[in-house]
């Protein structure tokens, strides 16, 4: 048990080769995360990727069915989760229906059986940081869903836990509070420095608040790095994909050396990719984001293309041309449907994937390194 | 010099509004009333079979009972029916019996609770931690006794607590006349309904545990909870909405259902000491043909029961925490 003003605790959780699985289905598949203290490491991926999986299996709810855990130097994998030091914040909040906000927030307090002086002392401490003062005799179905969710934010913060843990603690929330709430949540992550592990399937959340990203997908680690890192350098057709709105332009095409320099091409489309070398053609996937793309005048090198649809975003527009390319820029971008349009792209702006396995490639010239 | 002013943007116009504009002269004449009747008549003509059932079956015996409840009657449909006002009630109101059946009643209701409530709270959270097939197998086993039919179990009751051969008394070593002392009797009656009713019991207490959302019990225990505190602090107050209703049951319908027992193992005795309130009410009726006085006791009863209902479900109303 750590009290105020204690020296701060170092936790660092560690996952080995975590497996779970559901009968035949494997939900999550040997992850391996090493979250460093005071981080705030971001589950991101879509449903069913096994993120919830993985964050029951940290909280003890669920016992994975390989793999070991670690919280700081101790073995975790088989304490039961009234024994681990963390704290969990849940998609449904769950309030207990029958208890007052300020027994609710107590109740970690209680069950550790704290006096109820101290109890109440730090309940109070706790409401007052969360502005929830004036509620703490209401009963949770008499809050508002902002409410509730500060109300799970205090019963987890009560107790000062070794580390928090949050399941899409937003997602409950309409899209201004949402905003407001994920300005919090980091602010209170920025004085608290404690370590926090999140679970999102919204990328904006992810991006925003992370100091690291592990993006899941099918119950794998498809790519862990700082939200830059993630969305500057994608690991797989899968994350280019997933992250960004609307998401990269992927496009089967060729790599081939043309007078001594390397150009991708497919119909319609030939791009530099800014490498003076001379290979053999193979075959890639192009990706490009929508926000790198920029319209040129028709005849130029670039991806040929007839604009279908154009939407306003308000600030920017978005035109979706017949290819399934998406370009995004500053409104207006000056077309309309059934405009032939030409795309270019600076060179550092592709990205290329093998076109077998997803996976990002990097130019690694023979002498000097030289990245895509 | 250009001189100008600001205009003010006009608000879009409402759609209420444009539609008075434009529409004032095809105000539309009000359908013809049988338009109206086809239009409206459909949801009561859903309603038509279940209503009429209702009222032959329901309403119509209920208005029947209280007109009975004032005429003096045999049942014998040659002897005529003779008009005594309130008369039946005094009687029934100053005969010690009443009071006595109404205590029986209590007794037998407190005897059951156990089975209504603690036992099935018990085994459904014990059961709760059995998974797959033998979850299954050990609800149909508790459920069992509930699909014998009340004579059928009274029958082989009668065996087990006979005082010479019984199991019972073999297995207690005791030589008990359970159902011919006055005592035993009603213990008897309880157990045996008892062990007729917990698996009902335990089956609504199994659904309400099921309507817990789980997310309660592992925020409680990432929060430090041992698993009896969860069992204590959380499971069984969010348990109370589906305890009420138990409790509203057990109160309201167990002098009823041990009636086949009473009426098969001990008919009312051994000296009245098993005659409770409806017991009492079918022995005027059938026993005693007096139909006026046993139709003003189950007017009485009537009225006692929705009082007793009233309080029980305004109280189970606030137990439930309306959990979303």
């Amino acid at each position: 048990m750590r009290g105020k003003g204690a020296v701060a605790v170092v936790s660092r959780i560690q996952l080995q080769g975590l497996t779970r699985r559901f009968g035949a289905v494997t939900a999550v598949d040997d992850i391996g995360l090493d979250v460093a203290d005071g981080e705030f490491l971001v589950l991101l991926g879509p449903s069913g990727c096994g993120k919830s999986t993985l964050l029951r299996m940290i909280a003890g709810l669920l016992p994975p069915s390989e793999g070991r855990l670690w919280l700081d130097d101790t073995d975790i994998t088989h304490l039961p989760p009234q024994r681990r030091d963390v704290a969990m914040v849940f998609q449904s909040y769950a309030l207990y229906p029958h208890l007052s906000v300020a027994r609710n927030i107590g109740f970690p307090l209680r069950t550790r059986k704290r006096p109820r002086a101290e109890i109440k002392a730090k309940v109070a401490e706790v409401a007052a940081t969360l502005g929830l003062t004036d509620l703490l005799d209401r009963k949770p179905r008499e809050l508002s869903g902002g409410q509730r969710q500060r109300v799970a934010l205090g019963r987890a913060l009560v107790r000062d836990p070794g580390a928090f843990l949050m399941d899409e603690p937003l997602s409950n929330l309409d899209a201004k509070l949402r905003a407001g709430t994920r300005a919090e949540i980091a602010e209170l992550h920025r004085r608290l420095r404690a370590t926090t592990v999140y679970v999102t399937h919204d990328q904006v959340e992810a991006m925003t608040m992370a100091t690291r990203i592990a993006l899941l997908n099918e119950g794998r680690l498809e790519q862990l790095g700082t939200p830059s890192e993630v969305y500057d350098a994608p690991a797989s057709v899968f994350a280019a994909t997933f992250l960004g709105s609307p998401s990269m332009n992927v496009v089967d095409a060729t790599v081939r050396a043309v007078d001594g320099a390397l150009v991708a091409e497919a119909e319609g489309l030939r791009l530099s990719l800014g490498i003076d070398a001379d290979i053999p053609d193979r075959p890639v996937r192009l990706g490009v984001r929508p926000e790198h793309l920029t319209l040129t005048s028709s005849g130029g090198q670039g991806i040929r293309a007839i604009v279908t649809a154009v939407e306003n975003l308000g600030s920017e527009e978005v035109a979706h041309c017949d290819t399934g390319v998406s370009v995004r820029g500053p409104r207006p971008l000056g077309v309309v449907p059934g405009e032939a349009v030409t795309l270019s792209a600076r060179p550092g702006h592709l990205h290329l994937f093998d076109h077998d396995s997803g996976r990002r490639l990097a130019w690694q010239a023979a002498s000097v390194p030289q990245p895509v | 010099m250009v001189s100008g002013a600001f205009v003010e943007v006009p608000a879009p116009v409402r759609s209420r509004e444009a539609c008075a504009a434009g529409m004032t002269d095809t105000v539309p004449a009000s359908p013809a009333p049988w338009q109206r009747v086809r239009r409206i008549a459909p949801p009561y003509l859903y309603l038509l079979p279940a209503v009429v059932l209702l009222i032959v079956w329901t309403y119509q015996p209920l208005a029947q009972t209280f007109v009975l409840s004032t005429y003096s009657w045999n049942l014998v449909p040659s002897t005529p029916m003779v008009d005594v006002g309130l008369g039946n009630y005094e009687r029934l109101l100053s005969s010690p019996e009443l009071g006595r059946s109404v205590w029986r009643t209590v007794i037998v209701i407190l005897g059951m609770l156990p089975f209504t409530l603690v036992i099935p709270v018990a085994v459904a959270l014990l059961t709760r931690r059995v998974r797959g097939r033998a979850q299954g197998v050990y609800r149909a086993l508790v459920f069992a006794p509930m699909l014998v039919a009340p004579v059928a179990g009274a029958a082989v009751w009668q065996w087990l607590l006979d005082p010479s051969a019984g199991a019972v008394n073999r297995v207690l070593g005791t030589d008990v006349n359970w159902l011919n002392t006055a005592g035993t009797a009603q213990l008897s009656i309880i157990v045996i309904t008892g062990w007729h009713v917990v698996g009902f019991a335990v089956l609504v207490v199994t659904a309400g545990l099921a309507g817990i959302n789980p997310d309660y019990a592992a925020a409680a225990q990432i929060d430090g909870a041992s698993r009896s505190q969860v069992t204590r602090w959380i499971t069984v107050p969010l348990l109370s909405p589906t305890l009420a209703f138990l409790v509203l049951m057990t109160v309201l319908l167990s002098a009823q259902w041990t009636f086949p027992l009473i009426d098969t193992l001990t008919q009312g005795g051994p000296v009245g000491s098993t005659t409770n309130l409806y017991y009492l009410l079918w022995e005027y009726g059938f026993r005693s043909h007096d139909a006026g006085l046993a139709a003003a006791a189950g007017v009485l009863f009537f009225l006692g029961f929705i009082v007793v209902a009233a309080l029980l479900t305004r109280l189970a109303e606030r137990l439930s925490h309306h959990d979303d």
